[in-house]
């Protein structure tokens, strides 16, 4: 079954201004990246998701206060909302830029859910932060939770993996009490990185006790440390749990070269996971897996690591370099200086206390399975 | 913070003149494991806990008591109480300088509340906790006036919202009294490195977040 490449041209809307992390300039780069390469990178335009579909998870209130500063007419509340903040400042046409991307995720779990598609990749969105009535951390409506409530409304049991190198609050927020959504986060700890919560206490709520797994990684996590932790918990986890299909958030921002983050992985890293991720759709969920984009903001790591997430899902070989004439094009945008290969160059890092690292992760990863497993059994 | 503030209440009690079995009871029924003692009056005259219990009724004490026997003769007298408009860090002292497990709040002859050692580790989670999403800003202050202030307006002055704020004197290695103060702001943020970035290069020691290691 082929695999639908999400994409279309008002993602590119959802744009907080030319100073802001979360920039467009990652898909337009992105999207002219594959369709340089040798694959066959044809895009599909899926609809924007209704005010109706996007009030399966955000209160109506929330979703009024977007709308009014979509026009500019902050409501005086609009802090409350977490809206006109730092990180989420309004803008012309803010929730219908939301929507797009809402409706991109939606498509795809509506392709899975009738049998279209096997695997999905949703070429935008993974605003994970988004809560039921918060804008939050970039995000403004939560395209996730909507397209798992759409795979939930088909009767599907779900498990969200989150690789994002920030905690999923707002995804794990809005399932936490449903005993058939299974969020799964990956992350640094969130006694150093926003937005603070993940902690292995937060399993769930009431019903949903055990639906919700969260492993925070130290800071200067590596590779190895990484890939260990996720050995561990997410082939097991996937398992006990049984999902009808797979909704994964592929922030990029774990990667060494990040600014907000300081996870230290490396594309190679990246590639083990998304394969990982591939094979266990197919032995777990017939295949069923729709993949999003995420955090991620420097661009040369994250479209490359976004590159090699559309070149393993399409089953395409990996070209070593990338073409002279897109390097042309966009080296602009990383000051100059984009990697001209797909991959790293093997790297490593002069980290203190390797082993204390290490160690924590050991730890962490192993209380957090004893005390949710048991609820799986 | 006031131990009002945290307290329990209304008090689950027990009269001295019951039995020490039905002191046991309502320990079990309440998942409690103290109970303020109070005579005919009202008045409180002392507090039984489950370890009171455990000692006078053990078969290894010399003169094990009998159930039927009265609380009064157990007891744990006088009882040593907090008052309600206390700050709880002076509860924490009182719990730890005295070895016991709680305190029956006392406001004039009245038992307004109980405060125990649990309380107080819920206090430390809303004093140190997050209920809303920031990041992490951690900077050592000289110990001099206005460096405080002048942290928190450089972070107002970037439009940031300050979520919490916790401190503490950086421990120092000899006798002298601690120079920095380490403060913990919780920022409302995702993108922290910029304003870290501005207060270094401004003479702020940041502690969190760091530089990255270096890779080759």
């Amino acid at each position: 079954m082929p695999t639908p490449l999400l994409f279309d041209n008002t993602y590119l809307d959802y744009f907080f201004g030319p100073e802001h992390p979360f920039s467009p300039d990652r898909q337009r780069m992105l999207c002219s990246l594959l369709e340089a390469l040798p694959i066959d990178a044809s895009f599909t335009a899926p609809p924007p998701a209704t005010r109706e579909e996007v009030c399966t998870v955000h209160d109506e209130a929330f979703v009024e206060a977007v709308e009014r500063c979509s026009t500019g007419d902050l409501p005086a509340t609009v802090r409350d909302f977490g809206l006109n903040t730092a990180d989420v400042p309004t803008f012309d046409g803010m929730d219908a830029a939301a929507r797009a991307l809402c409706g991109g995720a939606l498509h795809g779990a509506r392709l899975i859910a009738n049998g279209t598609a096997g695997r999905v990749l949703q070429l935008g969105g993974g605003l994970h932060h988004a809560h039921p009535r918060r804008a939050s951390g970039f995000c403004v409506y939560n395209d996730l939770s909507i397209a798992i409530q759409a795979l939930r409304s088909e009767g599907m049991r779900v498990a969200y993996i989150d690789i994002d190198v920030h905690h999923g609050d707002g995804v794990q927020a809005v399932h936490a009490t449903d005993p058939d959504v299974l969020t799964l986060s990956l992350h640094e700890s969130g006694r150093y990185l926003f937005p603070g919560t993940g902690h292995i206490h937060e399993m769930g709520r009431g019903a949903g006790e055990g639906s919700a797994l969260n492993i925070p990684l130290e800071p200067f996590t590596e590779d190895e440390s990484y890939l260990e932790t996720f050995e561990r918990v997410v082939p097991f986890a996937i398992e006990r749990y049984a999902p009808d299909v797979l909704v994964v958030q592929c922030g990029a921002d774990a990667h060494f070269s990040d600014p907000l983050a300081d996870l230290l992985l490396t594309t190679h890293a990246y590639d083990t996971v998304f394969q990982r991720l591939i094979a266990l759709s197919e032995s777990h969920t017939e295949g069923r897996a729709l993949f999003t984009l995420g955090g991620g903001y420097q661009p040369d790591a994250t479209v490359r690591i976004w590159a090699l997430l559309a070149h393993r899902l399409l089953d395409a070989p990996l070209p070593t370099d990338l073409p002279t004439s897109w390097l042309d094009r966009w080296s602009h945008k990383a000051e100059g200086t984009l990697t001209p290969t797909l991959h790293d160059d093997e790297r490593s890092f002069q980290v203190e206390r390797r082993d204390a690292v290490e160690t924590q992760n050991r730890q962490v990863s192993k209380r957090a399975l004893e005390r949710i497993a048991p609820m799986w059994y | 913070m006031l131990i009002q503030d945290i307290m329990h209440h209304p008090v689950v009690t027990i009269q001295a003149t019951d039995s020490i079995s039905a002191a046991f009871d309502q320990m079990h029924e309440h998942s409690i494991r103290h109970l303020p003692v109070m005579d005919a009056k009202d008045t409180l005259v002392g507090i039984l806990t489950d370890r009171d219990i455990r000692y006078a009724t053990s078969a290894l004490t010399d003169k094990p008591v009998a159930r039927n026997d009265a609380v009064y003769t157990v007891m744990s007298k006088p009882p040593i109480t907090a008052g309600p408009r206390d700050p709880v860090e002076e509860a924490a002292r009182t719990l730890r300088t005295e070895r016991i497990g709680a305190l029956p709040v006392v406001e004039g002859d009245a038992l307004v509340g109980i405060i125990t050692g649990t309380d107080l580790l819920d206090a430390v989670l809303r004093l140190t906790g997050l209920e809303k999403p920031g990041s992490r800003l951690a900077v050592a202050l000289p110990d001099k006036p206005g460096q405080l202030a002048a942290l928190t307006a450089r972070v107002a002055d970037e439009g940031l919202d300050i979520h919490s704020v916790l401190s503490y004197y950086e421990p120092s290695e000899d006798e002298m009294p601690a120079s920095h103060l380490n403060v913990i702001l919780r920022v409302d943020t995702m993108n922290v490195r910029p304003i870290a970035a501005a207060l270094r290069e401004e003479g702020f020691a940041v502690r969190w977040p760091l530089d990255k290691p270096a890779g080759t």
